[in-house]
């Protein structure tokens, strides 16, 4: 009896055991399925298996923003790259239902919209409604770029970045603004003091660690995982954009104290030489991004953007910067149809290759190509008349996007270190006497080119 | 996530436990397998324990996470608040109000919210509105009572403000001397005991509550026409009440937070802050077809005039085919109350550090914001630029919209006006009809963005240049020739009465007649005419069915024009060169038109409406059109009146219209 009594009691308490095992086991699932969202039942049949959390909240948020008539488009970086993969099929059956969750449902921690700043008309009730819907959500406002470059404006700070979290899923919205020189920019995240810095793993996203600058995309609705969804027409291009798409500021603050300090020159021969290099340098712009040829603002025309965000009135020409990978032979007719015609050509593609072209009334366009080598980079020098070389030598640099005379252009990300190189450390004195051959900071004599080889690499028109 | 560390190692334990359990009563020894099951008992109560306790920890857990973010967000929401209600616990308010002949000034609570010891300026009464709950500044004004209607305007303030506000009033230097019946009864409605007997240069200061009690008031007799009152220092306190009781109970919508935030900080805008019906401020005025202008940024260059600057965004924002989202208006300084008009109506604002001094501090603060606006919205090709003191006609988009391709195609147009400077109520007749003229009029025009980027932004006047931006604008180096087009009846109108270079006698003078379109939806005639080449052939064709006018006569003589009604007469003035604007002068003055400076002329050719004839006045022989003259006819010249008398009108030339 005392054994069966044993036995009953050991069999109870197995089972209660075992009941509380599995109550503990379905708790602990509960619990993580809540912490992920499981206030969603498994809609879609052939989603088991796979997380659908994400999918359920892109819907929700999908039906949040149509309700209030907002284009959003997409731009996450993963997920656009699976459509890119399919792109044709996605392209070719835009409506067609999709047999399995291919896009939406790989876990992660966020997927990223982008919502066009002048589409949407910043309505409160956007986010009375997310709340409603379960949302939580986080807004990131900063001042605005577009009135950073004036005066003693102070305008209203401008929301860039959105963050809307539900169950464990987050949707990042970044705001992009139009700006002058026809792209777009979406600003840097960063937190402020009262912030939760745990609202969503920011350091995970893909957007905001820069500032970006990005061309208007075209834009294609198509269903993927039977949502309906913006995204770039191109993906694959936008994609390769998302990688360089850096952008710098022009720093306006400290080309005012340099105003400040060297007050600028408002002459009408200044205003008059401002305006043909900026027109020169549109010109130049529209030429080689029609090439595809990439190019950054060099010498002169580089320091008059870094230290007073303008063209410095009395620097007489326009320089710009070419890798010498990116050299195309149809550089030369290119300009010559755009109606400058090439003033001068020195060095061959393998060594200093410089082209010189003559803009409206004297105001030279001169184009550097860049030699990479292991530890820096350089381009060359010549002197017609002796035949001498020189080398001017760059620490190595990337390139970021930036505002200029309202067009967006590349200049070198280290700037500083670009400036210094090629000026030296007081390049924030203003120099007007200025010797190519002697007065830059980096400069080195190269040899003297072989007589032979003259009439190639000295070519004066 | 730590509470979870102790799971994964209990269940191997418990399953480790089963399976001794049973292997030692294999084994089949007593003791040892009693021992382990009492071991195993045990085990599995201590597993079932700390079941429980996990369960009730992760429970508490979630629910504190869950709690913990509601928590951040209601943070955020509360740090928004925070500047509006700044924690005052406090609920009596020291007030001190003192009133002298040369200075007043106001402390609450040991702050100064107003002072005022400049010489010659600030006379009068001063009135200061206080939030009955928290004691903020809501309104400041001065009355100069001493000048004539200064007190039926301060009649006009004190009835707009809201029942159960604290009103502090004190005079600098006299405030007696046109202070009438009416005002006097409303202030001893107010419960002041000395306003009825207040007299010449006498001192007084009063503290009070509108529709309430009194909470102090102190006054000095002036003892002679020669002397002032002695100074008189009031100090008393002041009670305050909850944050309810001085709001309005109005749905909660978005409009009516926005509402609530403008009428809990100012005062003195009337029915918008009623409790009861307060006026509408969204407008949702008829949508336009085919809007051309939709998306043309609308500038609002602001000052620190709230009042007007509230007026003219009614009427901006009523206007059919109005696009709110364009609307950025720019405030010349750190004013706080022309941002919260801005912010009521729920518009975007520009704050402008002031540069310079007086004319050259408009003109960089036109030259910021043209600038901004162009940087805001890089798209567009034109940007509307608006003034605060401009009522703006309910049709002044569809003009725009009808009109703005003739700025984009014809490169001799310098802009497109709203308002026809020549435009009196007895001199412009037909809203359909459109002009070309030399002068730049201003006051509500579309600026094209290659002229101002390309050839106005590089040479703006610097601060150190005190121009008129306008002026600078008609100077020929700016305008090389080039015309705008402006309707014959204006689309805008100009209100401002007090204004850098503006008073009252020069508003009446100039401006208070102008005409001013309320007709909607004008459809405007033979648009087209109005290019450059166009225009030319039009002119001809009016000059050829034109009736010559009886040169005989007197010009200024209304029996000048004939009683006739739509026919089209021409008269000839003598204009030597182009500069020679000697007679026209004459005839704008007599006409009671703009005669400060030419203006609406296109070629010495001036055209306005009489007696609701179209007017046309041609300059012999600098006009080209004055082959049209019949040689029978001598040009009429008028000559300029005496020194003397030109001299009275010297300070009011100097004044430019705009403000």
């Amino acid at each position: 009896m005392q054994k069966i009594n044993r036995n009953v009691v050991l069999a109870l308490l197995s089972l209660t055991s075992l009941v509380f095992l599995l109550f503990q086991l379905c708790y602990y699932k509960f619990y993580l399925s809540q912490k992920n969202g499981a206030a969603f039942s498994k809609v879609r049949g052939s989603l088991s298996g796979q997380d659908s959390t994400r999918w359920h909240v892109v819907r929700k948020f999908l039906g949040l923003i149509s309700s209030h008539n907002i284009p959003v488009y997409l731009i996450d970086p993963l997920v656009l790259g699976l459509v890119d993969k399919d792109i044709e099929q996605i392209r070719s059956s835009p409506d067609g239902p999709s047999p399995e969750c291919k896009y939406f449902c790989a876990p992660r921690d966020f997927t990223t919209f982008a919502l066009l700043d002048k589409t949407w008309k910043h309505e409160v009730g956007l986010f009375r409604t997310a709340e409603k819907m379960g949302f939580q959500w986080l807004k990131i406002i900063n001042k605005d770029p577009r009135l950073d470059g004036m005066d003693d404006l102070s305008g209203m700070e401008i929301p860039l970045h959105y963050i809307f979290k539900l169950a464990s899923h987050a949707i990042h919205l970044v705001v992009f603004y139009e700006r002058s020189g026809n792209f777009l920019w979406h600003g840097p995240l960063r937190l402020k003091q009262h912030m939760d810095r745990k609202f969503v793993p920011f350091r995970k996203l893909h957007f905001g660690r820069y500032p970006g600058a990005y061309e208007k995309p075209e834009l294609l609705l198509v269903s993927i995982d039977d949502l309906k969804v913006q995204i770039p027409k191109n993906p694959s291009s936008f994609l390769e954009e998302i990688s360089h798409s850096r952008f710098l500021e022009c720093r306006y603050r400290e080309a005012r104290a340099f105003f400040q300090l060297y007050p600028d020159d408002s002459s009408l021969d200044a205003v008059e030489f401002r305006k043909k290099a900026k027109s020169l340098l549109h010109l130049a712009a529209l030429t080689l991004n029609n090439l595809g040829v990439k190019f950054w603002l060099s010498s002169g025309t580089c320091l008059g953007w870094y230290r007073q965000c303008n063209v410095i009135p009395h620097s007489k020409d326009v320089d710009l910067g070419i890798f010498i990978k990116d050299y195309k032979a149809d550089i030369i007719p290119a300009f010559q149809k755009a109606g400058l015609p090439l003033k001068h050509k020195f060095g061959k593609v393998e060594d200093s290759l410089e082209l010189s072209f003559q803009g409206e009334d004297d105001v030279k366009l001169d184009i550097f190509f860049f030699y990479e080598e292991d530890d820096h980079i350089w381009n060359g020098g010549t002197q017609a008349k002796s035949g001498k070389k020189f080398k001017y030598l760059f620490p190595k640099f990337t390139l970021c996007w930036t505002e200029f005379v309202e067009l967006k252009v590349h200049v070198p990300c280290e700037t500083l270190q670009y400036v210094e190189a090629n000026y030296g450390p007081e390049w924030k004195v203003p120099v007007k006497t200025w010797d190519w051959k002697s007065s830059p900071f980096n400069v080195q004599d190269n040899g003297v080119w072989p007589i032979d080889e003259w009439d190639n690499v000295i070519q004066i028109y | 996530m730590d509470e979870w560390k102790p799971n994964p190692t209990v269940k191997p334990h418990k399953k480790r436990s089963w399976y001794l359990a049973w292997k030692y009563k294999l084994m089949n020894q007593r003791a040892l397998r009693k021992l382990c099951q009492t071991g195993a008992v045990l085990f599995l109560l201590v597993t079932v324990i700390v079941n429980i306790k996990l369960i009730l920890d992760t429970r508490r857990a979630a629910y504190e996470e869950e709690e913990e973010s509601a928590q951040d967000y209601d943070d955020e929401m509360l740090n928004v608040e925070v500047p509006r209600h700044p924690v005052n616990n406090k609920k009596v308010l020291d007030v001190e109000v003192y009133s002298s002949r040369s200075k007043v000034y106001v402390a609450v609570d040991g702050t100064t919210v107003l002072e005022d010891e400049a010489r010659e300026q600030g006379r009068g009464i001063h009135v200061i509105v206080l939030n009955q709950a928290t004691g903020h500044v809501m309104a400041k004004r001065v009355f100069d009572t001493y000048s004539p209607h200064e007190d039926e305007a301060m009649v006009l303030f004190l009835n707009m403000v809201a029942r159960g506000r604290i009103l502090i009033f004190t005079v600098k230097d006299e405030g007696s001397f046109h202070l009438k019946e009416t005002a006097k009864n409303v202030l001893k409605s107010l419960g002041s005991q000395v306003a009825p007997f207040l007299s010449w240069r006498d001192m007084w200061t009063f503290v009070g509550k509108k529709g309430g009690e009194v909470y102090g008031e102190k006054h000095a007799k002036s003892p002679a026409l020669s002397t002032w009152g002695d100074p008189v220092l009031l100090k008393t306190e002041v009670h305050l009440t909850t944050v309810e009781d001085a709001e309005c109970h109005w749905p909660d919508t978005e409009l009516n937070r926005r509402r609530k935030r403008f009428c809990s900080k100012v005062e003195g805008y009337g029915s918008v802050c009623s409790c009861k019906d307060p006026t509408p401020i969204e407008f949702n005025p008829d949508p336009l077809k085919d809007n051309k202008v939709f998306d043309v940024p609308v500038a609002v260059i602001a000052g620190n005039r709230p009042n007007y600057l509230y007026r003219m965004l009614r009427s901006l924002l009523s206007a059919q085919g109005v696009n709110p989202q364009m609307i950025t208006v720019f405030i010349d300084g750190y004013y706080e109350e022309p941002m919260d008009v801005v912010e009521l109506f729920g518009l975007s604002g520009i704050q402008h550090t002031p540069i310079s001094i007086k004319n050259a501090r408009v003109s960089q603060h036109y030259k910021a914001s043209l600038t901004a606006t162009f940087n805001l919205f890089p798209d567009a090709k034109f940007a509307v630029v608006l003034e605060e003191d401009l009522d703006i006609s309910i049709d002044f988009f569809s003009f725009l919209s009808q009109s703005i391709h003739l700025l984009e195609e014809d490169e001799s147009l310098y802009c497109i006006s709203a308002w026809n400077d020549q435009g009196y109520e007895h001199t412009a007749e037909d809203p359909s009809l459109l002009y070309r003229v030399e002068t730049m009029p201003g006051l509500g025009w579309v600026l094209r963005k290659s002229l101002y980027k390309d050839e106005l932004e590089p040479k703006w006047p610097t601060p150190e240049k005190l121009w008129d931006w306008d002026m600078w604008m008609r100077m020929p180096e700016q305008r090389k020739g080039r015309e705008c087009i402006i309707p014959d009846i204006s689309r805008s109108y100009h209100f401002g009465i007090v204004g850098l270079n503006m008073n009252g006698y020069f508003h009446e003078a100039y401006f208070k007649k102008h005409k001013f379109n309320t007709v909607p939806n004008v459809q405007l005639k033979n648009v087209e005419s109005l290019r450059k080449d166009n225009y030319e052939t039009e002119i001809h064709r009016l000059l050829g069915e034109a009736e010559v006018l009886d040169h005989s006569k007197n010009p200024c003589e209304d029996s000048f024009v004939p009683d006739t009604e739509g026919r089209v007469y021409v008269m000839f003035i003598r204009m030597e060169q182009e500069s020679d604007f000697t007679t026209w002068t004459q005839l704008a003055k007599c006409l009671h038109i703009w005669d400060l400076d030419v203006r609406g002329n296109h070629k010495g050719l001036w055209r306005l409406f009489r007696k609701k004839n179209h007017f046309l006045v041609v300059g012999v022989p600098a006009s080209p059109y004055s082959s049209k003259k019949p040689s029978s006819v001598t040009p009429i010249y008028m000559e300029p009146p005496a020194k003397e008398e030109g001299a009275a009108a010297v300070p009011v030339v100097a004044a430019a219209e705009q403000t």
